[in-house]
């Protein structure tokens, strides 16, 4: 039974071997050829709409069977596809393949810059928001202690304190934005551009929360002094000066369908969040000054502090060359402690970086203020009576000597 | 006299037998005209098809008229190592066997192979001569331009 079984396993392999054979004796070569180019078209369309390292990872052994399947054929082949061969077909698949596994690298990694991106710009805007968040909070603490002068004062450390975190922290965003895109090569930016129509959320348009929170705590701060919107100021002028050296690229990368336009968006919210701490820096610098015995007259911009400071240090000295009293030196004494103190040593770095006062314009008060300093110094009268005296001693002498002699 | 005027004339004879005798005799054997695979040609609205790889351009009106149809889809053509043009289509009875000449394909021989008409024929071309298959039937036909082989 079992080697009847056997006979008739061997019959039917036989019959499908011969059958088999057949089919293949049977076959025309112009079909070869038609499914071969239809393969290979095939293949070609796949490794060209390949999006994916998965995309890809089957079709290098689709090239494989491809070429085990046609080898037998290739003489046939290479003399339809000529003047092509059936390995250049091959050989093209497999270089369209390489290339466009590169091309995948390279979209692939771009898209982790991305995703890496926007994993930053989120952390950025989550502790932004908490930081503002924190603001308000004190805000509205300040508002409800204000008939409590310790704790408000308590509260007013606090809110320095949330100002200095959020100036710390977005400048470490700047700087970041700096080190990536200031020297960035244009292949690079181009790449970033058209990743960056993917993202949700772009340095840009974080850049322009940031200022537009900025403006907002500026509108709305109380309690704070000179030196806390002389910091803003600073603040403002850093921002500035990043937008200055990065802002056209980040605008290109960003935003390429209308970098101009978002440029000057970011400008024009730069020149707001200026005007909003300007709106209290004027007053808070009048009322420091004032509260240190020093009468400046009017100022409402950089210019006119300046201006402010030349004509009351000018008219001091005037003051002092006709007067030389010791209420003059006193004066001068009061000006140039604060000056010294304060002013350039509080503020100092502050003044300058936020374009309050220029290094040129410092070193020119501290020229008159030197001058001052000689004119105010009062006047000693020691000499004078000396010279008196010894003018009384000698008449004394000639007239004892006169009058020994008659 | 008349010798020497013989004699040259008998020589001119010669020389221009032998000037004669130098051009056209040189020929060229053993020529392999065969085309590795079929062409699978469209005719256009005038019954014209255009091999564009093989350079050759005809008129299949007559073949049409002699298989009793106006119009096919396409027609299949191959040549055998002799230089003969084997033509067949879908439908067809017959391979019809063509002796190329100066502007003309002149037929050597129809080769009569179903008289229901082939269902999907195929030329393949093999060892320089005709294979036809048809691939409705799996019949297989070995033919050269005589006929069936």
């Amino acid at each position: 039974m079992k080697k009847s079984l056997k006979i008739s396993f061997s019959t039917l392999a036989a019959f499908l071997f011969f059958v088999s054979s057949t089919a293949i004796a049977q076959q025309s070569d112009y079909q070869i050829q038609q499914d071969f180019r239809a393969e290979y078209r095939e293949l070609a369309n796949r490794i060209d709409n390949a999006v994916s390292s998965d995309d890809l990872s089957d079709i290098v052994n689709d090239i494989d069977e491809l070429e085990a399947n046609y080898s037998e054929y290739s003489d046939l082949l290479n003399n339809a596809l000529y003047p092509d061969t059936f390995s250049d077909r091959i050989d093209d698949l497999r270089s369209r393949f390489g290339i466009s596994e590169e091309n995948i690298n390279v979209i692939e990694q771009l898209n982790e810059r991305v995703s890496s991106l926007e994993g930053e710009l989120e952390n950025y805007r989550n502790q932004l928001e908490t930081i503002d968040a924190e603001r308000q909070d004190l805000e509205t603490r300040m508002e409800e202690a204000s008939s409590n002068e310790r704790r408000l004062s308590a509260l007013v450390r606090q809110y320095r304190q949330n100002i200095e975190q959020r100036d710390a922290f977005t400048s470490q965003f700047l700087e970041s934005l700096i080190e990536r895109y200031q020297s960035i090569d244009p292949g690079a930016q181009s790449e970033i551009s058209e990743a960056s129509e993917r993202l949700q959320d772009n340095p840009v348009e974080l850049i322009k929360t940031i200022i537009a929170e900025y403006t907002n705590s500026a509108d709305q701060a109380s309690g704070l002094e000179a030196s806390d919107y002389v910091g803003m100021r600073a603040q403002h002028g850093y921002f500035s000066d990043v937008w200055g050296r990065i802002g056209d690229r980040l605008s290109e990368t960003f935003a390429p369908d209308n970098p101009v336009q978002t440029e000057q968006e970011v400008s024009d919210l730069l020149a707001a969040w200026q005007a909003s701490i300007d709106n209290k820096l004027w007053n808070a610098l009048t009322t420091a000054f004032n509260q240190n015995g020093i009468e400046l007259p009017t100022f409402t911009s950089a210019d006119a502090f300046n201006s402010a400071l030349n004509t009351y240090v000018d008219n001091a000295i005037d003051l002092s060359m006709e007067t030389n009293s010791e209420e003059d030196y006193e004066r001068f004494q009061n000006f140039t402690n604060y000056w010294n103190d304060t002013v350039k040593g509080n503020w100092g770095e502050l003044i300058t970086n936020g374009n309050v006062l220029s290094h040129s314009q410092i070193a020119a008060i501290d020229t008159k203020l030197s001058n001052w300093g000689e004119t105010a110094t009062p006047t000693s009268n020691l000499m004078f009576i000396l010279f008196l005296v010894s003018l009384a001693v000698i008449i004394g002498l000639v007239v004892l000597l006169v009058t020994r002699k008659g | 006299m008349a010798k020497p005027t013989i004699t040259t004339l008998l020589l001119c004879v010669a020389l221009l037998f032998g000037a004669a005798a130098c051009g056209p005799s040189l020929v060229i054997q053993d020529v392999d005209y065969s085309q590795p695979i079929e062409s699978v040609l469209a005719p256009d609205a005038n019954n014209e098809v255009h091999d564009q790889r093989y350079a050759i351009k005809f008129n299949i009106s007559s073949i049409l008229e002699n298989e009793g149809t106006s119009s096919i889809d396409e027609i299949r053509l191959i040549r055998n190592r002799a230089g003969y043009y084997f033509v067949t289509a879908n439908g067809f009875n017959s391979v019809y066997v063509f002796e190329p000449g100066e502007n003309e394909l002149k037929l050597k021989t129809e080769i009569e192979l179903s008289e229901d008409g082939l269902g999907q024929p195929a030329f393949n071309l093999r060892n320089g001569n005709i294979e036809l298959l048809d691939r409705d039937s799996g019949d297989t036909y070995n033919l050269d331009q005589n006929g069936r082989r």
